[in-house]
């Protein structure tokens, strides 16, 4: 799946006539160059205004003509039905500024950036909305502020890895050479995966993952806080208003490291906080019944089980759990839940014995600083988006990106180490309140936000989900430390 | 003890929906030599088909139970007709790789129809259960196993009494001399396909009944049938039965027991213990329990 | 005596047993290898990074296709466990390559050996068993396979997968980063070398073992095994050495995907690349050298095209927001329809297909 996500330009109407069936051939008689398979989607936009906004717009769809500072006439790109576009092309600059050279992925008029996720498979579901976040976000940023330094518009390479590793790598290898960096790769596995190459080629990836392991690595740009301060506080939470003091704790996660990312924090928290992990049953995603490892935790006498786990498998042992008549009290690790899960039998039991520990507020919080203007710019830019936090993290995603190619653009170099470079200087990440700022610098100075938020389900809340305690955290979230990963 | 007894259970539950699963291939097999890499999909595309009818369609749920299966034994039909028919006389090889090309086409004709998200069938059992002594079982297991038993009874009746049931197999035990006597062997064929693929889509109902439980990759179950089929004897209904709960057990007590007992063997060996069960009796009975010994001729 | 050349120059006539013997059918057929050589040795200077990673990938199932096709296509034992004995020479070269730090064709032997001794354990299972048996059993060791690669941590990293630090490196010639001449190739083009220097090895070996006797004792287990046993041909040595020599080719397939993808992971090695690879040489032509490498340029190269221009075919989502069939859906179904197409229309693949046009234009103008 590989395009480039771009309004239809009045430039682009001019589309090479080649057919699959003419590619094929030319393929196989060898020697076609590079541009024409790759330039073939990038939409040719010859100039346009350095500043756009959303009124310049010409609701026909047709092309609009003004003028830059310079007086120049140039053509202005319109969309032409903007609920089938994602991320815009609408404006280039006429002339790269001064220093700004051109590097892979910033043909010195528009700025690519990739992005890795999940379209098909199980894990689509959680894929496709974080997609989605990236894509609105890029779309509101390109035609209200015209893109990075105002003349640069972003352009999205959209690559689907089914959430598998060795596919990951081979889109990496793919689309490297196409983009500044990625913006999103879904997966604490794909992102393990892909990290040597991003060091070797010295890329910077935003993982769509909360490890902890991502906070040291250079070449990482994690954006919120980590599974394990997650897992951390949703015990601090358990301790102090659900008694589990006296409790038996146990988990169930999947066997790779997604999972152990949010026991590594149960088993810090039980170090701190003394108490013992009883049980820890494990399941490999796409199994199909869970009888023993249910049975295990039952056998256990577990009273709280946290669950590293994703939806799909998270429902089934649920319901293997409620057809047993086990009914301990669940935390999830946020990528668990998906309202979807409340449209089946499993909606009492789900109200009454899941909890979700995530970030950030209910969807649409009034309570909260900039909600309201988040929820007005969805409603905007993509009106049939249900509430759902995927999104939201694909939406914060390509805010810190924006603010890291911000900042790589004011200093001067959108190239690998450039890039690598504004990152270091990089203050802090910022994300209008909907969740604690980030303060960044190099890896060593990088200092996770230690806040959480637990939920319980509730199916009149928007995703399912109503906020019990906001943003808190725990003496033992403060005092986790992080390492490389090895 | 009751620990035990709740694995066995969760085991012949498993065991009754592999059983079903072994049961379509098994009868296609007897019929015409082929496995049928499809099968699985054809589960799959029951269960789909049973949520359409019922929670699409707004059906009441036993009607969307028989359409289903209907519509389930339509497509084999269908698959067999237009397909297949051409393959009648080639190698059989090249017949198992058309349904292994079956088996990515429905897959994603359904993914692209249903999507990922995991549907919920909306049976009548949800997550009801009832509680014998220690032992809590779910009532869409206890269906589940009833079923099983139901369509093993309903083939050893349709094979031993109904005329098309002698037909196929006379057509299984020698092609030449069925036609010989005139038996269409085509025909045959086709009921063979309809049958698996109204067979399917009960499996398919069974594994997709309980909370959430219809997603696109249903099917790989098949692969875990695999093993029973060739357990019970390719071309043996009673086997497919007896080989799916067998696997069924041994997979639910190692992944109750073999953490704690035998945690060397790795996580999740539950998994593949199915096909190490498989790999163990072929190598003592090379046509499994219940299978037809090969007569080599020259 | 005889007026005619031993050589002739028209390959469409054969007049005996040695002539049908010849590796390269007449001067023709001699000549045209020659020019395609040529051209190989320079596409690498042209080609992009798109076609050189699809060519090397293609390059690479090519390999394993040819390993399959003397197992399958000549010697008859149907396997799905291909995959088993890919993952095998992968993680042998994430361990000794990327982890012990043995050279490139070291470790690129020592995979092919490691997928020998696994073939050979896994060979005498068909002696016992046969057809469909046999068929499902390999289904089986790919699942059991996967599973030691799961769990064996310690070399293969686990689900997570390793990566694989072994850069094609032979004397002082790094291939991932060659300069000639001043010229500098890049990875995905120097890689080209490497593969498909191996692949014409491989195809040569196989050419050489299918038209010598044992390759006539492979034909004849796959026509009739028990007639084949009963001339005199020894079954157990001829089956497990089918064995042998495919899995230990697909191992060496296996530690050059290793070694270029620089990543593996069990998802590598699923049941489904095991179908890919029947898929190839049933869509090349089954029992023919060069259908395998026909079939792998087709089966890896299509996913990647359809990729490439997915954009311009109607009804693929556009974003992930949008309805339509994803790409990864649409390949997956294409490659189902096509495995059907192929074998309802042309059951013997593309080398047929060449077969029959060569045939058309040989008789030219004059064809029917």
């Amino acid at each position: 799946m590989s395009r480039s996500i771009h309004l239809r330009t009045a430039g682009s109407g001019r589309r090479r006539t080649s057919t699959l069936a003419v590619a094929v051939t030319t393929l196989l008689t060898v020697g076609l160059p590079a541009s024409t398979l790759f330039a073939a989607t990038a939409p040719k936009v010859g100039a346009a205004c350095t500043k756009v906004n959303a009124t310049s717009k010409d609701k026909s769809g047709k092309a609009v003509v003004c003028k830059t500072k310079s007086g120049k006439k140039v053509w202005q790109a319109a969309t032409t039905t903007a609920s089938t576009v994602a991320a815009t092309t609408a404006t280039a600059a006429p002339t790269p500024s001064k220093g700004l050279s051109k590097t892979s992925g910033f043909d010195g008029k528009s700025i690519k950036v990739g992005v890795i996720t999940a379209l098909s498979g199980p894990a689509a579901v959680l894929g496709k909305p974080l997609a989605a976040g990236q894509e609105v976000f890029w779309k509101y940023y390109n035609e209200e502020k015209g893109g990075i330094a105002g003349k640069y518009p972003v352009e999205v390479v959209l690559e689907d890895n089914l959430y598998e590793s060795n596919t990951t790598v081979q889109k990496y290898n793919k689309i490297k050479d196409n983009v500044v960096m990625l913006s999103q790769v879904m997966g604490t596995a794909p992102t393990l995966a892909l990290l040597p190459l991003l060091k070797a080629d010295n890329v910077v990836a935003s993982p769509a993952s909360q490890d902890a392991l991502w906070v040291r690595e250079q070449n990482l740009f994690p954006i919120i806080e980590p599974y394990q301060v997650d897992a951390i506080n949703a015990m601090d939470y358990a301790m102090k208003s659900l008694g589990a003091k006296s409790k038996t704790i146990c988990a169930v996660i999947q066997n790779d490291v997604y999972g152990e990312a949010g026991l590594e924090g149960l088993n810090f928290a039980a170090d701190k906080m003394n108490f013992e992990v009883k049980a820890v049953a494990k399941y490999k995603q796409g199994d199909q019944d869970f009888t023993g490892q249910v049975n295990d935790l039952r056998k256990a006498g577990c009273q709280i089980v946290f669950a590293g786990a994703l939806p799909t498998e998270f429902g089934k042992i649920l319901g293997t759990a409620a057809q047993l008549g086990f009914a301990p009290q669940w935390i999830g690790q946020s990528p668990s839940w998906v309202d979807s899960l409340l449209l089946t039998p499993l909606k009492d039991y789900l109200t009454s014995r899941v909890l979700i520990v995530a970030v950030g507020p209910e969807w649409g919080d009034p309570t909260v600083r900039s909600a309201a203007e988040y929820a007005a710019r969805v409603k905007q830019y993509k009106p049939d988006q249900k509430p759902d936090f995927y999104f939201t993290f694909g939406y914060f995603q390509a805010q810190a990106t924006a603010q890291l190619l911000e900042k790589a653009v004011a200093m001067g170099s959108l190239n690998r180490d450039g890039i690598v470079k504004a990152m270091n200087s990089l203050d802090k990440l910022t994300f209008g309140g909907l969740a604690s700022d980030y303060p960044y610098g190099p890896p060593e100075d990088r200092d996770p936000s230690r806040f959480s938020t637990m939920f319980k389900v509730d199916p009149a809340a928007p995703f399912g989900l109503r906020s019990l305690q906001f943003n808190f955290t725990s003496d033992a979230a403060r005092a986790y430390t992080f390492a490389k990963a090895k | 003890m009751n620990d035990f007894l709740q694995l066995c259970f969760a085991g012949l539950a498993l065991g009754s929906r592999y059983a079903l699963v072994a049961l379509g291939f098994v009868i296609i097999y007897k019929a015409t030599g082929v496995i049928n890499f499809a099968q699985g999909s054809m589960v799959t595309l029951g269960a789909y088909f049973a949520y359409n009818f019922h929670r699409t369609w707004g059906l009441p749920f036993a009607l969307a139970v028989v359409m289903a299966v209907a519509a389930g034994g339509l497509v084999g039909a269908l698959i067999q007709r237009v397909l297949l028919r051409r393959m009648v006389g080639r190698p059989v090889f090249g017949v198992i790789m058309i349904t292994i090309g079956l088996l990515f086409l429905l897959t994603e004709v359904m993914a692209s129809i249903w999507g990922y998200d995991a549907r919920d069938l909306g049976d009548p059992w949800g997550i009801d259960t009832v509680k014998v002594g220690g032992v809590v079982l779910s009532v869409k297991d206890l269906w589940g196993i009833a079923l099983a038993g139901a369509v093993l009874l309903a083939f050893f009746v349709f094979f031993k009494f109904s005329g098309i049931g002698l037909a196929m197999r006379a057509a299984a035990f020698d092609q030449e001399a069925a036609l010989a006597r005139g038996i269409s062997v085509r025909r045959v064929f086709g009921w063979s396909w309809a049958i698996a693929g109204a067979v399917a889509a009960l499996a398919g109902i069974s594994l997709g009944s309980g909370p959430a439980a219809v997603t696109p990759s249903l099917g790989l179950i098949a692969l875990a049938a695999f093993p029973a089929m060739i357990l019970g004897g390719l071309d043996s209904p009673l086997g497919a039965v007896i080989g799916g709960v067998v696997i069924g057990i041994t997979q639910t007590l190692t992944a109750g027991y073999q953490p704690e007992y035998a945690a060397f063997l790795g996580t999740n060996f539950h998994v593949v213990m199915p096909y190490v069960v498989m790999i163990a009796i072929l190598l003592v009975r090379p046509y499994g329990l219940l299978g037809t010994k090969e007569v080599h001729r020259l | 005596m005889t007026p005619f050349r031993k050589d002739s120059a028209n390959p469409s006539m054969v007049r005996d047993y040695g002539e049908d013997l010849h590796i390269f059918a007449s001067r023709q057929t001699r000549v045209v290898l020659g020019l395609f050589m040529v051209l190989a040795v320079l596409a690498p200077l042209k080609l992009s990074n798109f076609q050189s990673t699809v060519l090397d990938y293609a390059g690479i199932a090519a390999i394993g296709a040819i390993g399959l096709n003397l197992l399958t296509g000549f010697t008859g034992q149907v396997s799905l466990g291909h995959a088993f004995f890919l993952g095998t020479g992968s993680y042998t070269a994430a361990y000794l390559g990327g982890q012990r730090h043995w050279p490139f064709l070291i470790f690129l032997l020592a995979a092919a050996a490691v997928g020998a001794l696994v073939g050979a354990v896994v060979g005498p299972f068909a002696l016992r068993l046969r057809g469909n048996y046999l068929a499902i059993i390999t289904v089986g060791l790919v699942f059991t396979g996967q599973h030691v690669f799961e769990s064996w941590t310690s070399v293969t990293g686990g689900l997570n997968g390793t990566s694989v630090a072994a850069p094609p490196r032979i004397g002082p010639l790094d291939f991932s980063r060659l300069v000639v001449f001043g010229h500098r190739f890049g990875r995905d083009q120097g890689f080209l070398y490497v593969i498909w220097v191996l692949v014409a090895l491989v195809a040569l070996t196989s050419k050489n073992l299918v038209r010598s006797r044992t390759g006539r004792a492979l034909q004849a287990v796959r026509d009739r095994d028990v007639a084949a046993e009963v001339i005199g041909i020894r079954l157990a040595r001829y089956k497990v050495l089918a064995f042998v020599v495919s899995s230990s080719l697909a191992a060496l397939a296996g530690a050059l995907f290793g070694s270029y993808q620089q990543f593996v992971a069990p998802g590598d090695f699923g049941l489904f690349v095991s179908l890919q690879y029947i898929a190839m040489i049933v869509v090349g032509g089954v029992g023919t050298t060069f259908g395998p490498i026909l079939g792998a340029l087709f089966i890896t190269a299509m996913p990647r095209l359809i990729e490439q221009f997915s954009d311009r075919i109607p009804g693929v989502a556009s974003s992930p927001g949008a309805s339509g069939i994803t790409i990864f859906s649409l390949n997956q179904a294409i490659f189902g329809a096509l495995i059907i197409a192929f074998l309802v229309l042309e059951p013997r693949g593309i080398a047929a297909l060449w077969l029959r046009v060569k045939a058309y234009f040989r008789a030219w103008p004059l064809s029917y």
